[in-house]
């Protein structure tokens, strides 16, 4: 989940300082580095750290973010556009029916800690998963009906149903490929295949690795990778200003500017997944009734908002443009608060109060926006501000909410619509149908048209607002090539990345 | 005075028996849990029953508390839920942060009260004093946030003298330069503030002293009122210090929670914010046990200290 906006208005006079005395000492530009350095440390600095680093058991973008393809790779994995390529198989061929799988794995390649990799390593991997309810992906695995190992370098999945979304979901944690039998305490540390080994995790601080001379595929150009993890936004920039890191990712919209163009950085801006959600509780009253839900998006100008979030592009239903299925949606809620309140008239609630429950890392500038555009249309909005841990129990669990506002990360998460137990409480069987045929549709393309269909329902049922998808700000220091733009929160490949001096 | 010890251990013992019990209960309050940290925004209910059953959560309260006091009886603090990592390692690491931290702010803020809250009291009614105090006042009520941004503004960003956040993990207190310069900010930050409150605190007790019999004594067999303060005051104003010292130990640690991360610090502060919004119980009713004994272990030398020099409460005895 989630990157905060916060703190905007209390940051605004260090930054002003900042900039000012930036300006006074005005630092000389330093030559342009040229001679990269094949055992360079790139300095990474990250906000939101992994409590633990069991990457089969425990969900979060964090962990994934540094471990996937650096230190643990999958029979596939995707690309920063959310593309399927191979990667502990050399190839894979998928029946026509869609039910079987077939992977032929790289020869050659050894687990960090020795062993060799073998199809019985893939096949024990997978099981675990497939049978046990605490590993990450367990339900998205729910369609294979058995995992095979003919010989040392094949492994066959064979479906019960066809499954569009298998070979994604491999992509995930779910997909990882560990040492059979391996005991390596993977809370702490790790035995993966990656281009990088885990060198050291200090906790509340850094995670550190050492580029894996042993590695099957292309060696990683540079020889340690350091991820700082600095909560802070403003401390995070003061980081790389003081030449502590080489990349800051994400970077703060609003704080932005202070490293544009200073001490050798570049901003680049990448495309994600990040959902900015609110969510209307489906199952109570008065939000149960869609022409509220349809006047509280009418209400909100979504332009306007991207723009005072200053990075991120407008999203008018759940799939966002990295995603299959996609459409442009814009013209179901034209903004039109005459519209919205007609619609509370007609519905009886002219003097509607809701109540608003966010995580406080998010900070202020969303709700504040939401408070004053419902509030033009006569509707009261209160804001609860909670602990994300306490949003988990009272709202993701316990469903006891009326508006709530997360950020959804994760890719290809349109299920949640489909599941009337989700915490939207949106119930509607076309949709669930809808997507059931989509997930056992053969072919990618037919499949994705059915997913906009169905995607194109929930926005007219107003089930929530997507208020924009996110864009994520990195800054980029002098000598740094090769670091991928898009996806930079669920997957931070550095294997390519080099440094020059 | 062995028997004042026993007696002020005693109360150490029972305070630390009730704070484990309020630490226990306040923190089985939070809404949420680790299970569904850990299940995340994909976690089903079945899963997140498993992951509470493997950690032990679903067993009634009491067990988890006796379990976990039986723990601390023979020295096992507990465990992370998340990592693994015993309590009493992690807190060892981030005292290596936090401590130097600590004891640096304290001696800035010494430094800051004690020369000027004697001064701004032996001037009282004069302009320099009254500007001291004024001074003072302000600066307390400077929040700490704000203060540490202005200083990283100045210090770090313009003049470049001193890093703007971190602390050198990876060579720690073996580049002792290096390590000091980090926390040169932070500690400046924490003394400063906790000085100027510490200042008015002195100033108050040198007047109270400048007022007492012994002192007005003193002055009335031929001493100057400065050298009747310096000699006789003084003792008894640096008993009042060492009092409001023991109380600071808990204010510093307050500070640390939120000077880390305005510093990005790896320390015990940090520690503590993440551990609670991650829920992870355990570990963080050990990190409180063990700081609640740090922070009674100080009150009780405080204690010792104060029945050892003061005349008065011996006699009293």
């Amino acid at each position: 989940m989630s990157f905060p906006i916060r703190r905007a208005a209390f940051l605004a006079a260090g930054l002003t300082a900042t900039l000012a005395l930036a300006a006074c000492t005005g630092q000389a530009p330093a030559p342009e580095p040229t001679e990269v350095d094949p055992d360079a440390t790139l300095r990474v600095g990250l906000v939101l750290e992994p409590t633990t680093l069991d990457i089969r058991r425990t969900s979060g973008a964090a962990l994934e973010q540094v471990l996937v393809d650096n230190v643990y790779e999958g029979l596939v994995t995707r690309t920063p556009e959310n593309e399927i390529v191979p990667s502990l198989a050399s190839e894979y061929e998928v029946s026509p029916d869609g039910l079987t799988y077939t992977f032929t794995l790289h020869e050659g390649v050894t687990f960090h800690g020795g062993g060799e990799l073998t199809a019985s390593d893939v096949v024990w991997s997978l099981d675990a998963v497939v049978s046990d309810a605490a590993f990450v992906g367990h339900d998205d695995l729910a369609s294979i009906a058995s995992i095979e190992a003919p010989d040392d370098h094949t492994v066959v999945l064979t479906l019960s149903e066809p499954n569009q979304n298998l070979l994604f979901t491999l992509t995930g944690p779910a997909g990882l490929v560990f040492d059979e039998g391996d005991e390596t305490d993977l809370k702490t540390a790790a035995n993966g295949t990656g281009p990088f080994l885990l060198d050291s995790w200090v906790q509340g601080d850094s995670i550190t690795f050492q580029r894996n001379d042993a590695y099957w595929g292309e060696p990683a150009g540079v020889g340690t990778v350091t991820f700082s993890y600095i909560p802070d936004f403003q401390a995070g920039v003061s980081a790389a200003l003081d030449g502590s890191l080489d990349v800051l990712t994400p970077v703060q919209a609003d704080l932005a500017s202070q490293l544009d163009g200073v001490n050798g950085f570049e901003l680049q801006y990448g495309r994600t997944t990040d959902k900015y959600v609110l969510a209307f509780n489906n199952a109570v009253a008065p939000l149960d009734d869609p022409r509220v839900r349809e006047a509280l998006r009418l209400a909100i100008d979504h332009e306007a908002l991207v723009e005072v979030i200053g990075a991120g592009e407008t999203q008018y239903g759940p799939i966002p443009s990295l995603d299959p299925g996609y459409e442009d949606l814009s013209e179901l809620v034209p903004f039109d608060p005459e519209r919205a309140r007609q619609l509370l008239a007609e519905a009886g609630q002219e003097n509607l109060q809701l109540e608003l429950t966010i995580p406080s890392f998010y900070g202020t500038t969303i709700s504040t926006f939401l408070v004053s555009a419902f509030n033009d249309i006569g509707v009261e909005l209160t804001v609860e501000p909670v602990e994300f841990s306490t949003w988990l129990n009272d709202v993701y669990t316990n469903g006891d909410y009326e508006l709530s506002m997360v950020n959804h990360v994760e890719p290809r998460d349109f299920g949640a619509w489909a599941n009337p137990e989700y915490y939207f409480h949106y119930d509607n069987p076309q949709v669930q149908e809808l997507y059931a045929s989509a997930l056992t549709e053969v072919d990618p393309e037919a499949s994705a048209e059915l997913l906009a269909d169905a995607a194109r329902l929930v926005s007219e049922d107003h089930a929530a607002d997507w208020l924009y998808t996110a864009e994520q700000i990195t800054a980029v220091g002098p000598g740094v090539e090769g670091l991928p733009a898009d996806s930079l929160n669920s997957r931070l490949d550095v294997s390519g990345v080099t440094l020059a001096h | 005075m062995i028997r004042y010890a026993l007696t002020r251990l005693l109360l150490l013992a029972v305070g630390l028996a009730v704070a484990s019990a309020i630490i226990f209960l306040t923190l089985r309050v939070f809404p949420g849990d680790v299970a569904q940290m850990i299940a995340g925004t994909n976690g089903t209910p079945e899963q997140v029953a498993r992951i509470r059953t493997e950690l032990g959560l679903d067993r009634p309260l009491l067990t988890q508390y006796l379990d976990w006091i039986g723990g601390v009886f023979t020295g096992d603090l507990g465990s992370s839920f998340l990592t693994g990592t015993p309590v009493t390692a992690e807190l060892a690491e981030k005292a290596r942060v936090t401590v130097p931290l600590g004891i640096l702010a304290m001696a800035i803020a010494l430094i800051v009260a004690v020369p000027f809250g004697v001064l701004s009291a032996v001037r009282r009614g004069r302009a320099d004093g009254t500007a001291i105090s004024v001074i003072a006042q302000a600066l307390a009520a400077v929040p700490v946030v704000w203060a540490g941004m202005m200083l990283v503004v100045v210090f770090a960003v313009g003049l470049g003298w001193l890093p703007a956040q971190g602390f050198p993990t990876a060579t720690g207190w073996s580049t002792p330069w290096l390590a000091l310069r980090s926390l040169l900010l932070p500690a400046l930050t924490i003394g400063v503030v906790e000085g100027a409150m510490l200042l008015r605190f002195v100033r108050s007790a040198t007047l109270q002293a400048i007022g007492e019999d012994f002192v007005r004594t003193a002055a009335a067999k031929g001493l100057t009122r400065t050298q009747a303060l310096l000699r006789h005051g003084l003792p008894s104003v640096g008993l009042s210090i060492i009092t409001v010292l023991g109380l600071q130990v808990a204010g510093i640690i307050v500070g640390a929670v939120v000077i880390e991360q305005v510093f990005n610090l790896p320390g015990i502060g940090r520690m503590l914010v993440t551990d609670v919004g991650a829920r992870d119980l355990e570990k963080v009713q050990g990190e409180l046990l063990l700081l609640t004994a740090f922070v009674l272990a100080i009150g009780f030398l405080v204690d010792l200290l104060h029945h050892a020099i003061d005349p008065r409460q011996r006699e009293a005895e």
